[in-house]
């Protein structure tokens, strides 16, 4: 069934592929196959316990919060539910068929209509789940990676039973719940429910240590900064229905069908559906998708939210980057791609934009995440650089590169951060590269030494690795595909990778390597610290890591390229999406070429090679020679034109600092202005001014009286004089005539 | 007498409050309130109109026993009518879940002169009630009157320091305000009375001028654009006091900071929606024209109102003035839905109506539960509660999350469509439905939803969250024991509301569905007023359907 889809695919491919460097005004003009109408089947109800799992586990940590439960039944409920909903996934997976979507109703949500009820007549966003292959790929990895984290989790949150343990896994359920409503959701309003639900979860979650001030601060940085992204997506909602009348995808993607020959051949100005004209706005409902994507995503200029997010407790953190929330915006971007298609074959810029926007982001957290001294803040800054690289796949038409890397990313990126938090929790909170060394030295850290390391190469995309292979696909699409500065940001991506190898490993040189295990114990350790000893992971956490470990090399095999043993699983859940749609996904040797090669041929050695750089740097400055690296500081340092370099790395570049001058400050002054101007001039000038005038005549006629009090009955009798006279007069008038 | 028991019940209740002892008075004028909600609830299951579509005409939507006249003045042709329809009746069932909830929320608080406070309100919850129910213009204005009385005594007796010039200001402003309504609905009725020949149906043939549909229709009909806009302005400044809408709003930070913590609740929870349903009882629908007209300048007022008070909430240290001045920001996503004038907007704006009177009503009862104990609402003296109040912090979380409009929650499906509804109503050109607002309105009125969040979890975020700070309890403050987080009264007063904000963030379907018909009432004369303005506007500017082509056209880039 896939090759001969796969024939089918390149039957329209050849005859699309622009030749690299062709004049850009002969843009692709391929009008993709038509995305299959989903049938509505009403067998699939039970799908609906994916949903239902979670929401079941979030109510009954309540109430074990509610009735002070303090062993550890608030987290295997979790654990059981969430796995019961992958179990559920699964099941809903083998009964799908591939080249049908299929609209699963479960309950009436917002549902109302007027006049005859259809499009542009009705309010329709139910409880509705949209199942295709995206879907499931989607559901596949949220719910299996959240299963994993939930049981590493119940060890990990040991020591808060009876304290945050429940309200901690009814976080975690009502995350999962909300990532899936997110992905499954038949409308965009549901999709915007789970898209806010993730953010109220990272905000509970986030805070989960609410007694320190700054993790107060970075919930509700996270959410606030996530509200600025939600209300791009919101006015996306509104331009949809504005331009299609309906919110459901179905609706959507049958009329973008219908308009996409006139978007071919020009005439899109002139189309119509039903009685309504497509209105110019329809043009800007990609653009506002790419805000909403940004701010949940991370991107430049919203991503300063992520690193904060560090603050909750490290298996959040692990939730939050590699299995949902961040992931929101490259599957809303998948979802819609047809809207993107839609408005890049009537020549708008919205993909070149998405481009760009991962392409600076890639390399501009990549650079920061070179001075973080704190492990999880790398791991974090490297999160916003590799979704970077997933909203360059998608840029550049490549969505399944980019669902391709968001999935090798959500192993090994759970990976890294599972790794990291054994180590925070066995050195007493103790997370700064500094202050560790050769901890691979110490008893009983082998799984967490080397599925670390296993995490850290997928991550620097050493050859080979699933990561590398993801990677590539996209790198080597940029090269490839025609759009503004596409080979550019190529090469952005490419510099990219030598970052990415050089911080990675850099943390695992300075944390794993070194002759001797020296360890600070952690600010949460009581005591003299040379008494201190590391206490190891125990079974559920070495478990979980050594799961994901596999995971990372199934993935290769899952998605990777011909010739490695390749079943192009990955490939196969895109086509026939709507992220995939017929588009050009994927390239084969002989059609395209890049530096004379297969553009896949060319882009391993390329960015293999810069990978390898980075991490022999890595090796330098962080193993072999440790002292170098401090001696390169000193020099940076000694100098007026270099010593901002590191400085502006290591305060990220001063984005916090020139947000709060340019949004927050402005803002709050701007309450407090407006706060006084309200007492002083609406209340005290005008309101006060009017409640004088009677006082005023008040002392006129009865100069003995005097007081605001007075002045109101005064106008309160003059009022009800006047009104009573006026009454009068005008029955006088009209109704005695 | 099925309606006329909404009025019966709760003063029926204030004259057994008024005999018995007084400390009776709290138990008598909670099983008074329950009873009113059982009413409420009563009606609602005989209301016959929540899953059909009821019947076409003049009489659509209406839920009207034919036995609730009364004719009182037969000289003037005076009769007085109670019926429901969906919209009232919702406001209705609010203001009746509300009757007992106030009652259990000031148990312990009120202390002093407790026979009087329960008496007061239960007349308010009557008043505010026989608004809903009323069918005609006498009884309509005279509750809506009424209802001013009870408010300032609460404020006036029982509030806090400011309470003298709170409660004056709050009465005399928003009298004043009606006043000039009554001249509006005065006017209409006089020139309906000429009309038809008469004040009394003997004469002008069986027509009761008092009705407010008939009056509605009538004034559709026959005015003429002067007069519709005379109408319109009357009867707006009355409605947009109560609203309130800016920059009419000053009366209502002092008031529902000074009053008890009953007091706040009956304002935000009801008081404000007497304003909202005003405007859709009376302004949409009676004055097409010159609604259409004027819908971008209130709509603008709306919006101004949305961002600044979202600011000056900001600027607050004062809880209990934050989440009063929060009530202004939200309101004016109401109005903007119902001057979307389009179904969605008007299912938005009515909506609203019930939901921010559960979440800003919860709100104040949980700060009231909070004072109670502590004696502070200042932000800067009080913080980290979460620790030791975790109870009170869940559902303060919740009714949070519901006014900032979270989905899943009520506040959230109100919201959204509003805010499409007024996104959508723009010229055709750019698509979407016709209306007079359109997507500036809408995306910059949506930039509520962030200065919401802002100021919202800022008071969240210092009241539940960081340090803990509690003052010092004196003395004097130690009167009722309470324990330190909730006890079972008190989360029984609390839980039905978050219940219920649940319930209709998860399944609003049923409520959007019996509002579509009143909705849709409420906008019979605009698909006409609206493309009369559009072709008058069209015949004035011809210069617009020169570039029609490219307005429409998408950009492209060769």
């Amino acid at each position: 069934m896939l090759s001969s889809l796969g024939t089918n695919l390149m039957a329209t491919l050849v005859s699309a592929i622009p030749v690299v460097g062709d004049d850009a005004a002969h843009q692709v003009q391929t009008i993709p196959e038509s995305i299959v109408p989903a049938t509505r089947p009403t067998d699939l109800g039970w799908a609906g316990l994916i949903l239902l799992l979670p929401a079941l586990s979030a109510v009954l940590c309540g109430l074990f919060a509610a009735f002070r439960v303090k062993n550890r039944l608030p987290g295997w409920a979790t654990v059981l539910a969430l796995g019961g909903s992958f179990v559920m996934v699964c099941l809903l997976y083998a009964h799908h068929d591939p080249n049908q979507p299929v609209v699963i109703h479960l309950f009436d949500w917002i549902d109302f209509s007027w006049a005859e009820g259809g499009t542009f007549e009705s309010v329709r966003a139910n409880f509705a789940l949209y199942v295709d292959n995206l879907t499931i790929f989607w559901m596949l990895f949220v719910t299996g990676l959240g299963t994993l984290i939930a049981l590493y989790a119940t060890e990990y949150m040991d020591e808060d039973r009876g304290k945050g343990y429940a309200r901690f896994f009814g976080g975690m359920s009502i995350f999962l719940l909300a990532m899936s409503c997110l992905v499954m959701g038949d409308n965009l309003v549901l999709l915007y429910l789970g898209w806010e639900g993730v953010g109220l979860a990272s905000y509970l979650l986030i805070g989960y240590y609410y007694k320190k001030p700054s993790a107060v601060d970075a919930s509700k940085k996270a959410f606030i900064m996530n509200r600025v992204g939600d209300l791009g997506l919101a006015i996306a909602i509104w331009l949809t229905w504005m331009n299609f009348g309906t919110l459901e995808y179905n609706g959507i993607f049958q009329a973008v069908d219908q308009y996409l020959p006139q978007a071919a051949d020009g005439t899109l100005a002139t189309a119509t559906m039903g009685a309504a004209p497509l209105g110019w706005s329809a043009h800007l409902i990609p653009w506002f998708l790419l805000v909403g994507a940004i701010g949940k995503s991370a991107q430049l200029p919203l991503f300063t939210w992520l690193p904060d997010a560090m603050e909750g407790p490290t298996p959040v953190s692990a939730l939050i980057h590699a299995a949902t929330m961040v992931t929101a915006g490259i599957y809303l971007i998948a979802r819609t791609y047809p809207l993107f298609w839609l408005d890049k074959m009537s020549g708008g810029g919205a993909l070149v934009a998405v481009a760009w926007v991962g392409g600076l982001t890639a390399l501009v957290s990549a650079t920061i995440a070179m001075k973080q001294y704190d492990m999880k803040r790398v791991l974090a800054y490297s999160t916003i650089s590799q979704l970077g690289y997933m909203f360059l796949g998608l840029g550049v038409v490549q969505t399944y590169g980019a669902c391709f890397h968001t999935f090798t990313h959500a192993f090994f990126k759970a990976l890294l951060f599972l790794c990291s938090g054994t180590i925070m929790h066995g050195l007493a909170g103790q997370l700064d590269l500094r202050k560790i060394s050769g901890l691979r030295k110490a008893k009983g850290w082998g799984v967490t030494t080397w599925t670390m390391f296993i995490g850290a190469m997928w991550l620097s995309a050493f050859p080979f690795t699933s990561g590398f292979f993801s990677k590539d696909a996209i790198l080597a699409q940029a090269f490839v595909q025609d759009g503004y500065g596409y080979r550019f940001l190529g090469w952005l991506g490419i510099i990219t990778a030598g970052l990415t190898a050089y911080y990675t490993f850099r943390v695992w040189f300075r944390v794993f390597g070194g002759k001797e295990l020296r360890i600070e114990p952690g600010p949460e350790h009581q005591g003299d610290p040379s008494t201190f000893h590391p206490h190891p992971p125990g079974w559920r956490c070495k478990s979980v890591l050594i799961i994901l470990a596999i995971g990372c090399f199934l993935a290769i095999s899952w998605g990777g390229e011909e010739g490695f043993g390749a079943s192009h699983w990955i490939y196969g859940m895109l086509a026939h999406s709507s992220g995939a749609w017929g588009l050009p996904l994927h390239w084969h040797a002989g059609d395209p070429t890049l530096f004379g090669f297969d553009p896949h041929a060319s882009m391993y050695y390329v960015s293999g090679t810069f990978g390898v750089v980075g991490l022999l740097i890595a090796f330098y400055f962080h193993l072999y020679n440790r002292k170098a690296a401090n001696n390169l500081e000193n020099l940076l340092n000694r100098s007026f034109a270099t010593r901002w370099l590191p400085r502006a790395l290591e305060r990220k570049w001063y984005v916090d600092e020139i947000y709060n001058a340019l949004f927050r400050l402005p803002t709050w002054l701007l309450a407090r202005v407006l706060y006084l101007f309200d007492r002083i001039i609406i209340d005290g000038v005008f309101v006060g001014g009017v409640a004088r005038i009677p006082i005023t005549l008040g002392r006129v006629f009865q100069p003995l009286q005097s007081g605001i009090l007075q002045g109101y009955a005064a106008t309160m009798a003059g009022g009800v004089t006047l009104i009573v006279a006026w009454v009068v007069w005008v029955w006088l008038s009209k109704a005695g005539g | 007498m099925l309606a006329a028991c909404f009025l019966i019940i709760p003063l029926v209740t204030a004259i057994i409050i008024g005999l018995a002892p007084s400390r009776a008075a709290r138990w008598i004028g909670l099983l008074g309130g329950l009873a009113t909600l059982g009413w409420g609830i009563v009606f609602a299951i005989l209301y016959p109109y929540w899953s059909q579509v009821p019947v076409e005409g003049g009489e659509l939507a209406q839920y009207w026993p034919t036995e609730d006249t009364w004719n009182i003045v037969p000289l003037f042709g005076i009769e007085l009518e109670l019926g429901v329809n969906s919209v009232s009746l919702l406001l209705v069932l609010l203001t009746c879940l509300f009757a007992p909830l106030t009652v259990t929320a000031s148990f312990t608080a009120i202390t002093e002169r407790v026979k009087e406070f329960y008496i007061w309100l239960m007349i308010m919850t009557a008043s505010v009630l026989g608004v809903f129910i009323a069918r005609d213009v006498i009884t309509f204005y005279t509750c809506f009157e009424v209802s001013l009385i009870p408010g300032f005594f609460l404020v006036a007796i029982y509030g806090g320091p400011d309470r003298r010039e709170a409660s004056f200001k709050f009465f005399i402003y928003t009298f004043v305000g009606s006043i000039v309504m009554l001249a509006g609905l005065v006017y209409v009725v006089m020139e309906f009375a000429a009309y038809e020949g008469g004040w009394l149906p003997e004469t002008n043939g069986g027509v009761n001028v008092w009705d407010i549909d008939a009056l509605v229709t009538f004034a559709r009909s026959f005015l003429t654009p002067t007069e519709q806009a005379w109408v319109l302005l009357s009867l707006m400044i009355g409605f947009a006091v109560k609203v309130p809408l800016w920059p009419l709003h000053t009366w209502l930070p002092l008031a529902h900071n000074q009053a008890p913590t009953a007091g706040s609740v009956n304002f935000a929870a009801v008081i404000l929606k007497l304003g909202a349903y005003g405007v859709y009882r009376f302004v949409i629908p009676m004055v097409p024209e010159a609604v259409v007209e004027w819908a971008p300048f209130i709509a603008l007022l709306a919006v101004i109102g949305i961002i600044y008070t979202a600011l000056v909430c900001w600027a607050q240290t004062d809880i209990k003035k934050l989440i009063a001045y929060s009530s202004i920001s939200h309101m004016g996503f109401c109005m903007l839905g119902l001057f979307a004038l389009n179904p969605i907007g008007a299912q938005g704006g009515i909506l609203y109506m019930i939901t921010h009177g559960l979440s800003s009503g919860a709100l104040f009862i949980c700060i009231g539960l909070m004072y109670e104990r502590h004696h502070v609402k200042d932000l800067d003296r009080i913080g980290g509660l979460f620790k030791t109040m975790p109870v009170w912090s869940f559902f303060m979380l919740v009714f949070t999350f519901v006014a900032v409009g979270l989905p899943g929650l009520a506040g959230f499906v109100s919201e959204f469509l509003c805010l499409l509804g007024t996104f959508i109503a723009s010229d055709p050109t750019t698509g979407g439905y016709p209306g007079m607002l359109g997507p500036w309105f809408g995306i910059i009125a949506g930039s509520g939803l962030i200065l919401g969040a802002i100021y919202m979890l800022y008071m969240v975020g210092r009241l539940l969250f960081g340090p803990e700070q509690i003052p010092e309890h004196t003395e004097s403050h130690e009167g009722h024991r309470l324990p330190t987080d909730l006890n079972l009264r008190e989360i029984l007063t609390l839980a039905p509301i978050a219940i219920i904000c649940f319930f209709i963030g998860i399944y609003p379907t049923p409520i959007l569905k019996a509002l579509e018909p009143a909705s849709e009432h409420m906008l019979t004369g605009y698909p006409a007023a609206i493309a009369a303005h559009n072709a008058t506007a069209d015949a004035e500017d011809s210069k617009t359907t020169t570039i029609d082509g490219q307005t429409m056209s998408f950009v492209t880039n060769d």
